[in-house]
């Protein structure tokens, strides 16, 4: 993991994307890792009955990937304080989460960063993540 | 101490018709009333060194200048709040007059307030920015609180809640208004006098305000030329002079939307105003003959009577009754016909109508006037005058 | 058009939450397990954050914060009820038990808003205590008729918030079509929102009625403003208002049409007895019932997928 420089914290640059592919594995295995036991996030006969075409990302699973890619960007020493998100079409397994980004603002070494996560279907995420840069 | 008291005077109005529909631009309006002013005054458009205007105009001093043949200009400056730099208009004039910055300023106002943008409509933008008004008018806007109507008829309330007054009261200056520009032939309601019972009848604005309580929406431009009252006096028409000018804003004043500060039933920026027009006049309410007060709704006529001291607090609904505002009245009110009868022209008619009134040539012209007092816009931060005759 | 049967389910949704806000914060059961490496390891295997602050104790030790932290978006896994199920008693749950009996059985979550306070440490053991802020509706979406469903939890160590989540759900009536996210028009009257007044409208998204007060003296002050007029402070902090008040003065808007909204509607000065007024609409009451004086309490009313505008109907006094 790397810092970014001032230049790529400037209001309006852009963050490199990130492409997820959610193998069954991705769902299930997040799911369980935030302790999400719903069935329609590993049980793909529970999840059809219920009119889904397939198991799908749990929200604290969505919480965590939003995180996890801008900290990637931000580094390790970036404090993240706030993610503000709008949750759109469900991510399925067998699609791939693309996680694109940009710096919406800055204010002195805190940074907001806007996100926007796509599956195939359209937008699975959007929304901001508030973080506090390394001086 | 130094006073601008009595140093300048207006020498020469002018305006355009008012109409609904102007069929021209803003412009050409203005231009149009800066000629009327000026040959009025008897003077040259090239002898006018300085241009006052509103900061709502949307036309630029150096565009009217272009078109009127004005050359150099040494002042020029812009009155904010709306309706409220009427009288603001002439007190920079007379300032800049006063101080030698110019000779010979011109006042103007001109819109097709009602063919082009009418204030009376709700703006979405109003709360759109977040510049210091957008924030403050974000406090309303979002409540659909977003129309003179409604800001006005949020005090009216108060001050029929305050003090007993009935929405008949308020008719009362309406009936007042439309008696008045009945026989004034420039007023859009020329020969429309109206009864108390069509008032109550006419449809609501907003509760409690009808739709007679409010304003017409007007096109038109008036202007006026204000300079020294030695130089008025060997004009071609008798001086007004400006026996005092002054604007006025209060605590906790906001743009239409004081609703936070004192008891909601008064105007204490119009309190401001006329403190200082008394002060620098040396002059009471007694010594007024007619008042021209800024009617773009009803109950704020009401408030301003009691703001200037022509009765208590409380107690205009009394002074209004039987005819007390009206030509003939205790105290004639906007003989013109106001801005509910002549027109909207954001107050800088009822200017013109003060000059007329003190060279005895207006239409409705009361008897042995010797002081005028004008005051503009209310609910926002405003301004007055007090004009004399020699 | 809404039929009497269904304005009676309105009734009794609409009393039921107002039963479950007033019933405030209740506090859950602490984390199972306090905050711990293994967990934290599963966790960041699973997302693919190679973030070392998280799982080097090494990094951690010399990072700003000194030794291993666990992620702030883990907040919330930290107090999930695991296999042994979840909550059926808290204020929420019962709310959303009462729309899945009125038929609105499709759920989808349409915002999660976390604030993280500060990193949590190795051994900590959170506490989460949920409250209901809002429910609005019945409201037409893509997927059908539904309430959308409000509440806020605040993650607590000892007495000590370290976090919060605004988390707001659709109970919707399935109809028999593919889901699409929930869309509402934008509505035209936002307010423009800048640093010193984004706190208000925050809280309204939260079921909060925030009125500035000076961090110094003490004085109230509505509508907000970045300097204390008593004092200059710059040191701005607000209360939360109790949400009722008294109608100080009202209007009733009949005419020119207004964006966004059906004439004719009240819009009042409300008095609160925090010290300040605030203006606002009152809805749920006939315009000629109003009157100065009345007693009125706060509701929350969603304009759009942003905005929440507190409003006010009559109170018992
Ligand atoms: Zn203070």
């Amino acid at each position: 993991m790397r810092t970014p420089t001032e230049q790529e914290t400037r209001a309006g640059a852009a963050l490199p994307e990130l492409r997820i592919e959610l193998t069954p594995t991705t769902v299930v295995s997040t799911a369980l890792a935030t302790m999400d036991f719903t069935p329609v996030h590993h049980d793909v006969e529970k999840a059809t009955a219920q009119g889904s075409k397939d198991i799908f990302l749990n929200i604290l699973t969505t919480m965590g990937l939003v995180e996890r890619y801008v900290t990637d960007w931000a580094g390790p020493d970036a404090l993240v304080r706030g993610i503000n998100v709008r949750l759109g079409v469900p991510a399925y397994a067998g699609d791939a989460l693309i996680l694109g980004g940009r710096v919406a603002g800055r204010e002195g070494d805190e940074v907001t960063v806007e996100v926007r996560g796509t599956v195939s279907l359209g937008d699975h995420v959007t929304g901001t993540v508030r973080l506090l840069l390394p001086r | 101490m130094y006073s601008l008291s009595g140093r300048t005077a207006i020498a020469g109005i002018g305006a355009t018709e008012f109409s609904k529909e102007s069929g021209r631009s803003e412009l050409q309006l203005a231009a149009e009333a800066v000629f009327a002013a000026v040959d009025d005054a008897g003077l040259s458009p090239a002898e006018v060194d300085g241009l006052v205007t509103f900061t709502q105009d949307a036309n630029q001093e150096i565009a009217v200048a272009r078109e009127v043949g004005i050359g150099d200009l040494t002042f020029f400056s812009r009155v904010e709040y709306g309706g409220g730099a009427a009288c603001g208009t002439v007190l920079h004039a007379a300032m800049a007059v006063a101080t030698g910055a110019a000779s010979t300023v011109v006042c103007y106002r001109a819109f097709n307030e009602r063919s082009g943008r009418r204030f009376g409509q709700p703006d979405p933008r109003l709360g759109g920015q977040p510049s210091s008004q957008g924030v403050e008018m974000s406090w309303h806007v979002p409540y659909g609180l977003m129309t003179p109507a409604g800001w006005v008829a949020m005090f009216a309330r108060r001050y029929m809640h305050a003090f007993g007054a009935t929405s008949e009261d308020f008719g009362r200056v309406a009936v007042a208004m439309r008696r008045h520009a009945a026989t004034n032939p420039a007023a859009w309601f020329h020969g429309r006098p109206i009864t108390l019972e069509e008032h109550q009848r006419s449809r609501w604005i907003v509760e409690p305000l009808h739709l007679l309580d409010c304003c017409q929406e007007s096109d038109g431009a008036v202007a006026l030329v204000v300079t020294s009252a030695d130089r008025a006096r060997h004009l071609r028409r008798s001086p007004a002079v400006v026996t005092a000018a002054a604007q006025g804003a209060g605590r906790g004043q906001m743009m239409m939307t004081s609703f936070y500060r004192d008891d909601m039933s008064g105007l204490p920026e119009m309190g401001v105003v006329a403190s200082a027009l008394w002060s620098m006049s040396g002059l009471s309410p007694k010594d007024i003959q007619t008042a021209i007060l800024y009617d773009h709704f009803t109950p704020f006529v009401l408030s301003q009577l009691e703001e200037l001291g022509f009765c208590g607090r409380g107690e205009a609904k009394d002074f209004v009754a039987d005819g007390g505002i009206e030509i003939d009245g205790r105290l004639p009110v906007n003989p013109h016909g106001g801005q509910l009868g002549e027109a909207y022209i954001h107050g800088m008619n009822g200017i013109t109508e003060a000059v007329r009134q003190i060279r005895g040539t207006a239409v409705n012209q009361v008897a042995g006037v010797r002081n005028v007092l004008v005051t503009a816009g209310t609910g926002v931060p405003t301004s007055g005058l007090v004009l004399s005759r020699e | 058009m809404t039929t009497t049967a269904e304005s009676g389910v309105h009734q009794r949704l609409a009393d039921l939450a107002e039963r479950q806000i007033a019933a405030g914060e209740v506090r859950g059961a602490p984390a199972a397990d306090p905050v711990n490496l293994p967990m934290i390891r599963h966790w960041a295997a699973a997302m693919g954050d190679a973030n070392p602050v998280y799982t080097d104790e090494e990094f951690a030790a010399g990072s700003a914060h000194g030794a291993i932290v666990a992620p702030p978006a883990m907040i919330q896994v930290w107090t999930m009820a695991g296999l042994d199920g979840g909550d059926t008693v808290g204020p929420v749950a019962v709310m959303l038990a009462a729309l899945d009996e009125s038929g609105f059985t499709g759920v989808v979550a349409t915002n999660c808003e976390q604030t993280y306070h500060r990193y949590l440490r190795l051994g900590e053991r959170p506490v989460a205590a949920t409250r209901m802020s809002g429910l609005s509706g019945p409201k037409t979406t893509a997927l059908g008729v539904g309430y959308f469903v409000t509440w806020v939890v605040t993650w607590y160590s000892d007495d000590e918030p370290v976090a919060e989540m605004m988390f707001r759900v659709l109970k919707f009536r399935p109809v028999e079509r593919n889901p699409e996210p929930a869309k509402h028009d934008p509505y035209p009257l936002a307010p423009a929102v800048n640093r010193d007044t984004a706190f208000f409208w925050e809280g309204a998204r939260q079921g909060e009625l925030r009125i500035q007060k000076c961090g110094d003296c003490g004085e109230p002050r509505h509508p907000p403003g970045p300097v204390c007029p008593t004092c200059r402070s710059l040191n701005r902090t607000y209360t939360l208002a109790a949400g009722v008040g008294e109608v100080y003065s009202y209007v009733v808007h009949h005419n020119p049409p207004v964006p966004g909204r059906e004439i004719p509607f009240v819009v009042a000065v409300i008095a609160l007895p925090e010290g300040v007024r605030i203006v606002g609409n009152i809805v749920e009451c006939a315009a000629e019932k109003v009157g100065i004086g009345m007693p009125v309490r706060v509701v929350y009313r969603e304009m759009d997928d942003e905005l929440i505008l507190p409003m006010w109907i009559p109170r018992e006094s």
